[in-house]
């Protein structure tokens, strides 16, 4: 990876983990529900980067928010399981002879494979992150409720996220 | 050897998933000391900045309504100021009382969590010590549990923590102010007597006994009295005056106890 896409994607981590510290983790529908858009970086690395650089990417990203938000450890882990599984989610939603992606994205996976994609990695992502914040696990329906409906919202953030950024630069592959 | 060296090359990056998953876990469970946490977290100069910044571009939007409040409190203090003046009357046991109140501002709140903390731009150097007690124009709003050297974190009546002394007020039944979570509006008062005469919209007051509030300071209001089996106490379901949510100015109540007091209650354990 060369320095410019470096800077390019570490602005980004600030930019996206500015995003929820200050905003979205200030929204909660009915008490339950919160957007975890910050995951939207983890959903768009492309097939360039190590899958060990995937990992600490998501690694920082996740402590970054921890260490602002009062909860070490939580993002962290939920981003890192994620990043884990983002290729293998990719390859999920793709037939086998366009392995070569280079950026998941509409128009590189096709808008209904992408949008699965996306629906898919929230849920994953979620219920990893949900279930972590909940120990000692108490009353199932709730957390169970707060998975589906956050997802619903994170997943609502990223179509709108993706409406906004269809034509820039950084979709230009495939 | 070779292809256990390039298995392993080949896979590092599972061997590093499994270093960065373990030390998130490591943080996640081993911070669970709360009272370390908030004050690692909101305490500290560089977050509390950033609280700061965050809070001072909201309260710019919010400036009118924060006008009409303090015109509103204003004009309340005013008037008891007048009916002190009129009465001529002279509250000697206040008067000889060491109370002071410092004004903060808050800068970090939460509502929605089990346990939410509340973080203030006052420090020890403003004169906040651990223990102090906070409350808004509208009534109590919890405790200053860490005290930074410019920022402080209160554990709130939404914090399972929180224990009030609270009675009805015109009589002198009390018991303590709990929250368990759930609806930011509601708390439960516990361990009053059963033969306490409650009834639903009677306003809580602080008792004072704790000095660390002063005595009549607005809690909320009844909204429901259930007997409990046991047949001794009563809980009380209390509609909270403040309404958490929407904290910006707080005071805190910085009389402090009489050490006599302490010394007394070591003797007795």
């Amino acid at each position: 990876m060369d320095t410019a896409s470096f800077i390019r994607r570490f602005v980004g981590l600030i930019l996206l983990a500015a995003f929820q510290i200050f905003l979205l983790n200030r929204i909660v529908l009915f008490g339950y529900v919160t957007p975890l858009f910050y995951i939207w970086m983890i959903a768009r690395f492309d097939s360039s980067i190590s899958r060990s650089g995937v990992l600490l990417w998501a690694f920082s990203l996740g402590l970054v928010i921890d260490i602002s938000s009062g909860t070490p450890g939580l993002n962290a882990a939920s981003a890192t399981l994620l990043a884990m599984f983002q290729p293998a989610l990719v390859k999920m939603f793709v037939p086998l002879e366009r392995h070569v992606v280079l950026v998941p994205g509409p128009s590189s996976m096709g808008g209904r494979a992408f949008a699965g994609y996306l629906l898919l990695l929230t849920a994953l992502h979620h219920t990893t992150y949900f279930i972590l914040r909940s120990i000692p696990l108490g009353d199932w329906t709730v957390i169970i409720l707060k998975i589906v409906l956050s997802t619903l919202l994170t997943f609502v953030f990223m179509l709108v996220a993706e409406m906004f950024t269809a034509g820039t630069p950084g979709n230009k592959h495939s | 050897m070779r292809s256990l060296l390039d298995f392993i090359v080949r896979h590092s990056y599972v061997f590093l998933f499994i270093l960065l998953e373990t030390l998130s876990l490591v943080l996640l469970f081993g911070f669970n000391d709360r009272q370390k946490m908030a004050f690692m977290t909101s305490a500290n100069s560089v977050t509390g900045s950033l609280f700061e910044w965050r809070t001072d571009v909201e309260q710019y939007f919010a400036l009118r309504k924060e006008n009409a409040t303090l015109a509103t409190e204003n004009a309340r203090l005013r008037n008891l100021l007048y009916e002190l003046v009129d009465s001529q009357y002279v509250d000697t046991e206040r008067a000889l009382s060491v109370d002071d109140v410092i004004v903060a501002r808050v800068i970090d709140n939460s509502v929605r969590k089990d346990d939410n903390y509340i973080t203030i731009d006052r420090g020890t150097r403003d004169g906040i010590v651990k223990g102090m007690g906070v409350y808004s124009p509208d009534g109590v709003v919890g405790t200053v549990m860490a005290a930074g050297r410019r920022y402080s974190v209160i554990v709130p009546v939404l914090n399972g923590r929180t224990s009030i002394s609270c009675k009805v007020k015109g009589s002198d039944s009390f018991g303590f102010l709990e929250w368990q979570g759930g609806n930011p509006y509601v708390a439960q008062l516990k361990d009053m007597p059963y033969h306490a005469a409650v009834a639903e919209g009677d306003t809580i007051v602080t008792t004072g006994f704790s000095s660390v509030y002063p005595e009549g300071i607005m809690v909320g209001t009844v909204a429901d009295v259930e007997h409990m089996k046991n047949g001794y106490t009563l809980r009380i379901q209390v509609n909270l005056a403040v309404d958490m949510s929407n904290l910006r100015w707080v005071y805190i109540h910085s009389r402090m106890r009489d050490s006599e007091i302490d010394d007394l209650y070591r003797q007795i354990n």
